[in-house]
């Protein structure tokens, strides 16, 4: 058997010289069994990677022997690849013009025999880790200096070859440029030369050679000014055409992170975008903003158009467990190229309706000429909840203290005796001599992940690919609970001939989420059920049966019961592609037709066993289905031309597009054992429905944009958006925006060509209408409204044909400055951002039949600063690479229907001239010391000292909703990520920070601090800080029974806590391993990393996650039920590329 | 023509169609209809609904609330170590979910049943006409009998509106029902099946509303029709709240598990049960002692499982629903009772020889009341009626330690904030 492996026309053997020409190379390369080999070789280098990285190098000898007379070179070559190992690269047209030697050597070195063979020959060598490189001598043999050759690759940052990139020895004439793997060779140049590097849309290096003859150099992408292109609504634009405000990510490998879905991708990494977990379980729901809140409708998620298809904001489950999840983690992280968000409306308003709370653009990655490029990446790690100590609870003996003076305290100040009907009991602990149980030690766990990714791309100059495959399994730190994940991935685009190419791009997911209890609004989240449990119980009877809870034996549920006796999961399979053909017209005009969809099939399943607490002793088994079909057919025509120094690029297009949902729910209960879950053995189902509705938009839009001698831009829009939602009379929409740029740089006066600097400026409309249902504007009578078997309806809305879309103007100006060859860039950008017609679900006076009325309910303006900075700076060896964004957004209710403010959720209100998500509660002044600081209304009620002393804003000394102020707000004052790389040799550190600064959060879930409002046990720290008598506590009340007013349903200050925080959000170390090395197993470039995901987190809030929020909507925001907090990560991984 | 134009051409054309000039954007609902286009044929779908809203709008806990702030119940399950009196006053302040949700909740209802009362008007079949015209003013009476005694005077709205009303007098609502149950009796249908309307159903509500206004012979009189009517008969408990036939049940909301969502039993059942339920409210000592060895409704009322105390006549748990009895004979039997004063005992004696009890023979007004009061609270257990017993005989704050503001439910806080108009009840 021959091996070999082959390059660039260079023939490199490893047991036989095996010279090919070009076209005897080709063929041999297109044979399927090369390929087969080439593929097994490859998968055999992955798991030589994996297991052995240890290889042991070069083993035999250096000295060389040999005996020949009128030898060819070939032969001479074959005869040193045989002794020493080393191989030999050449051109079998250059060796052809050398001449047979005669040799006659024993036990010489190596580089002795090799001098002796190149005497006189028209080709030299140089050596290079084993490899013998034979170039031509084109220049006569410079004694003093000698010349050496240099083979060298130009990489990106992420390690994708750069092709076409110019290679120029400073101060000569002498240059290259890569070939389609990004590889170069120059020979005979000076030891001590300076090299320049370009490449388009990326940031120049001069390289100083050193003497290496091997270099692999990494080029940073401007993405700032001069470079590239970015994707923008419906095609993409250059970058220095730009002129609204656009945010961009591209993932690479220093910055990724161990995360599902391309919204957590996003946090941190682009100013004004604000990402925050509703849970740190795997698949939880993600809050996104940009700019500020949006709306006031519970939807105030961004659209996200995933390679051109906007997608439906639905959750990825069907609320069967009480919390949503998050249906953008079902894609695959590892196939996005770049995250481009449109952040002003007049990027925005291309797409109408849907763009008020900005614009997420997900392009996934294609193929590119060259090479076929594989590409391997795994991690495998650990997580664990973080900050649990913050929940310590109060131990058995101090629980019984303390509920017991609870109760001495209320039997005394009312005076019952025992024997009176109203007397409470004190209690006591029935197993003294156990130690205190850890009930959430009992529930969590570390949990392990694993990530395997892998993608072959590559192509031909007409057709190109982007295949992957991948599967994720995470645990989540509760037990029981996991979701596994797996994606596969097609993109392929094909130039037919010259006016014709079409592509198809596909998505393909199934997850299934292995769920445990952590929703709020199921009464199971795990946390509170643990931590409601007395520390003296614990979850088995001796017996090995649960305890179960709401008996005397066991207060609340039995958490471990809730999750060993259920059976939860989430299924869904996803099928997201987008089919197109591309006509050209004619030189200038094309048109663009294509086709997508996005079908999601979800089955939401919650079977809870007879020993579940809710499984009614007999099994019940919830089973729901849903078929969501998201069809889009869109054509777009576009028309570029250059007229001398104008420059004009046309759009025009229309799109419609439907979203089907069909749903089917069984819920069934009685099943003969646990062991049947499926609901056609249920005896009796107690539910059995379908349903089936649908929202469509008709959508025509068109933009033009001009830009002049490169210095003058200007950018015109409209949309126009007819949807389904509202009615006929009211249902268009019309959304235009223009922005203007003015390149200064560009300017003939501007004389520092290392410096860019461009101004821009915008204004436009954007709508919203995620608030509206699919019929809001009718007045429905619904059915299933049953009685006695017999079918009845109701009136179930009152219609509002007067609805409207919500809608924003923003204006937005800002400038784009790059400093020293766009080393330094500089962005900042200004808006004010007025939204009318407010969608709201407006709370009505229950006179009225209803408790609320979908309304254009008012207005708010968002107002904000918000920059970038990024900088790449060579600190010699060491290089700095960093990017810093910070947004300062403020926000106002500026009109509301009626005026009147609207208390809204427990803890907030809408209120004209205030922040939207501010706190509407008490201020707690302290604690009142002695009975007669009690004013007589509130002693009436049977306030003493040693209870929470408010502030009684009106003075009529009663504490009532009218002494509710405005307290704090949800909103951080400013929010952004710091990211710093830093790269030395091989070495590569990253360290990722997020922050936030100025938010509020309200602990909702106040059970720790009852303190004898129940049974339930408290956090040790207010246990032990309770007021005992005058001047004991200004802060925590006294024990008492039966008192609502210390309670958590007085929402007050109290439970109002700074937010502010630093987050360590990712740390992570890399090693790429040297080329040297490499070549020998067949690699082109491999990292190792460990990565340390929220590693640290600085602030002041007492429980465990500022950041885990239930939701943006304004009737719970800020506010913590806590949720699982967001598992801190420790992760190994590896890439690989081939 | 070349064919990258042909193409193109097809492109169009195929957009164009599929697109369909707009069409494609009326889209209508397949669970729900636009209410203006109901007819004549939709009114007993209508009437359907209205049973179904009526039952399950008012939420779980309202079917019981009496039971829950008159001192029969106390806390379940974690909080459960005695004293009803802390639970009453955590539940009566205006800002309590419960008490918004069943504000909401009748209103809710009301406006399905004010809808009913303008469709029914359209129909030609005069019969059909008054009778659903009748039960939707029985229905009405049902709605503001609830409210009333809760909240004492309400805003009354004849028809539906979203205008802000303000509070009409106690004594104006009162009135009404009475008008209203004067229709219902006039024109509901004949008594049939106890899981509708009848006018019997009315009369018995009719009774109900009477002796509250202290109409005491006019109640009597009401009732004593009933149980001379021959079509009732007082029945076992383990008839009548185990959901068998029975001929004491004079209207009922059937309550049926696919229909409902209110689920009694869950309130009063432990997870340990057999059937599991959440445990929210159990009985206190005294309900315990209530029943004597030999009466026959102890064991249906209450029940004692693995040393906890439960309710035990709603008997599903999470298994499904249960039927609420709105009006059944035994209650007429204690109107009569309470009504004719003294003069009733025989009524009280026959219920209790019914129940497995001894006559008795209290002497003097006020023991007598005592003795149909006591009687009342036995058989009407977790029914709904123990509080409202307590304020309208004045015996609240006496029995159970009430404050003067709590012998009326706040309004809630939502609807103040949202309709200026309301004045809130004294003391709250």
């Amino acid at each position: 058997m021959y091996k070999f492996y082959a390059k660039n026309g260079y023939c490199i053997t490893s047991s036989a010289i095996y010279p090919l020409s070009e076209k005897r190379w080709l063929t041999f390369i297109k044979n399927p069994d090369f390929k087969k080999w080439l593929m097994r070789i490859k998968l055999t280098c992955i798991f030589l990677m994996a297991f052995f990285l240890q290889i042991s190098l070069a083993s035999r000898g250096q000295q060389v022997s040999m005996m020949k007379k009128k030898a060819s070179l070939t032969e001479i070559f074959k005869e040193i690849k045989k002794q020493t190992g080393y191989d030999f690269v050449y051109k079998y047209e250059l060796l052809k013009k050398g001449k047979s030697i005669d040799i006659d050597v024993k036990n010489r070195p190596l580089k002795e025999v090799l001098n002796k063979c190149f005497d006189e020959q028209p080709f030299t060598y140089s050596i290079e880790n084993k490899t013998v490189i034979i170039v031509p001598a084109n220049k006569p043999v410079n004694v003093i200096v000698a010349p050496i050759n240099i083979k060298g690759r130009v990489n990106s940052d992420s390690g994708q070859p750069l092709p076409g990139a110019s290679i120029q020895v400073k101060g000569s004439s002498k240059a290259t440029m890569t070939d389609v793997n990004g590889e170069f060779t120059l020979a005979g140049i000076e030891d001590n030369a300076i090299l320049v590097v370009k490449y388009l849309g990326f940031i120049s290096r001069e390289i100083e050679v050193k003497g290496q003859t091997t270099l692999s150099i990494s080029l940073s992408e401007n993405t700032q000014l001069l470079g590239g292109v970015t994707v923008v609504g419906y095609g993409t634009q250059k970058r220095s055409d730009i002129s609204s405000s656009i945010g961009t990510f591209k993932p690479n490998e220093n910055n990724t992170r161990p995360v599902l879905g391309p919204d957590e991708m996003m946090q941190g990494r682009i100013a004004g975008v604000v990402v925050t977990s509703s849970s740190g379980i795997p698949g939880g729901k993600n809050r996104v903003s940009i700019r500020g809140i949006g709306s006031l409708s519970a939807s105030n998620e961004p659209l996200y158009v995933i390679d051109g298809i906007p997608v439906t904001p639905s959750d990825a489950d069907l609320g069967n467990f009480g919390q949503s999840m998050n249906a953008l983690s079902e894609l695959n992280p590892n196939d996005i190229e770049s995250i481009d968000v449109l952040k002003d409306a007049a990027s925005a308003s291309i797409y109408g309706s849907r763009a008020t709370n900005g614009v997420v653009l997900i392009t996934t990655k294609s193929g590119s000429k060259g090479k076929g490029q594989i590409t391997v990446t795994g991690y495998t790690g650990i997580q664990e909840m973080a900050r649990l100590h913050k929940l310590k609870m109060a131990d058995p003996d101090l629980y019984v203290t303390v509920i017991n003076e609870a109760v001495d305290n209320y039997n005394m100040q009312n005076g019952f005796a025992q024997g009176d009907g109203k007397y409470v009991n004190s209690i006591s602990n029935p197993y003294p001599n156990r130690p205190a149980t850890d009930w959430l030690d009992l529930i969590t766990r570390t949990a392990h992940s694993s990530n395997l990714n892998l993608s072959v791309s590559g192509g031909t100059e007409k057709s190109k690919y982007y295949i992957s495959g991948g599967y994720t399994n995470q645990q989540g730190t509760f037990i029981d609970n996991e979701l596994k994940k797996y994606n596969a991935k097609v993109n392929i685009s094909n130039e037919i001939n010259s006016w014709l190419d079409i592509g198809l791009n596909t998505n393909f997911s199934y997850s299934n989420n292995n769920r445990v209890p952590s929703g709020y609004n199921l009464g199971t989240n795990l946390i509170p059920r643990a931590l409601e449990q007395r520390t003296f119980d614990v979850p088995y009877k001796p017996d090995g049966s649960y305890y179960v809870g709401g008996t005397n034996e066991l207060l609340n549920h039995n958490p471990v019961q809730a999750i060993m006796e259920e059976k939860v999961y989430l299924d869904n399979y996803r099928l997201l592609a987008n089919a197109y053909a591309n006509i050209k017209i004619s030189k200038d005009l094309s048109f663009k037709t294509s086709f997508g969809s996005d079908l999601i099939h979800t089955q939401d399943y919650v079977y809870y066993t007879n020993s579940h607490p809710y499984g009614a002793g007999v099994g019940k088994l919830y089973d729901d289905r849903k078929l969501q079909t998201n069809i889009i057919l869109e054509n777009t025509a576009n028309y570029k031309r250059k007229f001398s120094d104008l420059n004009v690029d046309f759009l025009l297009g229309h799109s419609y597009q439907k979203v089907n949902n069909s749903l089917i729910g069984v819920e069934g209960i009685k099943f003969p054992s646990p062991s049947f879950d499926v609901n056609v053995v249920a005896a009796e189902f107690t539910e059995a429905m379908t349903n089936l509705y649908a929202t469509s938009m008709q959508s025509f839009f068109g933009r033009a944009n001009f830009s002049w001698k490169n210095r003058y831009l200007l950018n015109l829009s409209l949309r126009s958006d007819g949807s389904s939602r509202f009615a006929p009379e009211n249902r268009y929409g019309y959304f235009p925006a223009a922005s203007a740029g003015w390149t200064i740089s560009n300017e003939p006066f501007w004389n520092n060509s290392k410096s860019d600097l461009k101004l821009r400026a915008s204004y436009g409309s954007t709508g919203n209408i995620e608030g509206v249902n699919a019929f809001a504007y009718q007045a429905l009578t619904g059915g299933g409204y049953n009685y006695n078997n017999q079918s009845g309806i109701a009136i179930t809305s009152f219609g509002n044909r007067q609805l409207t879309w919500e809608k924003a103007n923003q204006f937005n100006a800002g400038f784009d400055l790059g400093l020293f060859g766009g080393a330094l860039n500089f962005t900042a950008d200004y808006f004010i951002k007025n939204t009318n017609n407010l969608l709201y679900s407006k709370p009505t006076h229950g006179t009225t039949g209803f408790t609320s009325i979908i309304s254009n309910i008012g207005s708010m303006r968002n107002n904000g600063f918000e920059a970038a900075i990024s900088g790449n700076v060579d600190l010699g060896s060491v290089k700095w690479k960093s990017d810093f964004n910070i947004s300062f957004i403020k926000n106002k209710l500026t009109a509301l229907l009626d005026d009147e403010p609207l208390l809204i959720g427990r803890t907030h209100v809408l209120k004209v001239g205030e922040e939207v998500g501010s706190f509407y509660i008490y201020k707690q002044l302290g604690i009142f010391q002695s009975d007669s600081e009690v004013p007589k209304a509130q002693y009436d009620k049977g306030i003493r000292a040693g209870d929470v002393k408010y502030e009684d804003v009106n003075g009529d000394g009663k504490i009532d909703v009218s002494d509710r102020q405005i307290l704090g707000s949800a909103n951080p004052d400013f929010t952004g990520g710091f990211n710093n790389t830093f790269i030395y040799k091989n070495f590569d550190l990253s360290v990722f920070m997020t922050f936030s600064y100025g938010n509020e959060v309200y602990e909702t879930w106040a059970g720790g601090y009852r303190l004898g409002n129940g049974l339930w046990p408290m956090l040790e720290s207010e246990a032990l800080n309770r007021w005992t008598g005058p001047n004991t506590s200004n802060t925590t009340p006294r024990a008492i029974w039966g008192n609502t007013v210390n309670s958590s349903s007085s929402y007050s200050t109290r439970f109002l806590h700074d937010g502010s925080y630093l987050r360590f959000r990712t740390v992570s170390l890399g090693y790429t391993l040297p080329e040297s090395f490499l070549k020998k197993i067949k690699v082109s470039k491999m990292r190792v990393y460990v990565q340390a995901d929220n590693l640290f987190l600085v602030t002041k809030y007492p429980l465990l996650d500022p950041e885990v929020n239930i939701s943006l909507s304004p009737t719970t925001m800020g506010e913590d039920f806590l949720m699982s907090p967001q598992p801190r990560t420790i992760n190994f991984g590896v890439n690989l590329n081939f | 023509m070349s064919i990258r134009y042909k193409i193109l051409n097809v492109i169009i054309a195929a957009s164009v169609l599929f697109s369909g000039c707009g069409k494609q954007l009326d889209l209508y609902p397949h669970s729900q209809v636009a209410t203006e286009s109901l007819t004549e044929k939709d009114i007993e779908a209508f009437l359907n609904g209205v049973y179904n809203m009526v039952q399950n709008t008012p939420t779980n806990s309202s079917y019981v609330m009496f039971d829950i702030i008159g001192g029969n119940l106390v806390r379940g399950g974690a909080s459960g170590l005695g004293g009803y009196g802390e639970m009453i006053n955590d539940i009566l302040q205006p800002e309590n979910g419960n008490i918004a949700a069943q504000w909401n909740g009748y209103y809710s209802a009301l406006y399905q049943v004010n809808n009913l009362l303008v469709s029914a008007s359209k129909l030609e079949n005069a019969q059909r006409k008054a009778e659903i015209t009748g039960i939707s003013h029985y229905f009405r009476a049902y709605i503001y009998y609830n409210l009333v005694t809760r909240w004492g005077g309400v805003p009354i709205l004849n028809e539906n509106t979203t205008e802000k009303k303000a509070r009409n007098s106690e004594a104006e609502v009162w009135s009404f029902i009475e008008t209203e149950l004067t229709a219902a009796i006039d024109n509901a249908p004949a008594f049939s099946n106890y899981y509708y309307v009848s006018k019997d159903a009315a009369k018995a509500l009719m009774s109900r509303v009477k002796l509250a206004q202290g109409k005491k012979s006019e109640a009597a009189v009401l009732a004593e029709e009933l149980i001379t009517s021959g079509r009732y008969q007082l029945d076992g408990f383990e008839k009548i709240f185990r959901a068998q036939q029975n001929s004491e049940v004079i209207f009922s909301l059937l309550n049926q598990t696919v229909e409902s969502g209110i689920n009694l039993s869950v309130l009063f059942y432990t997870y340990a049960h057999p059937v599991s339920g959440s445990y929210n409210y159990k009985p206190t000592p005294e309900v315990m002692n209530l029943f004597g060895a030999t009466d026959t409704r102890k064991a249906i009322s209450v029940d004692t499982y693995s040393g906890l105390d439960v309710i035990n006549k709603y008997p599903s748990g999470q298994t499904g629903t249960d039927p609420i009895i709105v009006s059944r004979l035994a209650e007429m039997y204690l109107i009569s009772a309470e009504g004719q004063g003294l003069a009733g005992l025989n009524r009280l004696n026959e219920l209790r020889a019914k129940r497995g009890l001894t006559a008795i023979s209290p002497v003097g007004e006020p023991a007598y009341l005592d003795a149909v009061l006591l009687e009342r609270r036995r058989e009407l257990l977790a029914e709904g009626f123990r509080w409202y017993d307590l304020v309208r005989l004045n015996k609240a704050k006496q029995e159970i330690g009430l404050t003067e503001a709590q012998l009326k439910l706040p309004i809630p806080t939502r609807e103040l904030l949202l309709n200026t108009l309301l004045e809130p009840n004294d003391g709250y």
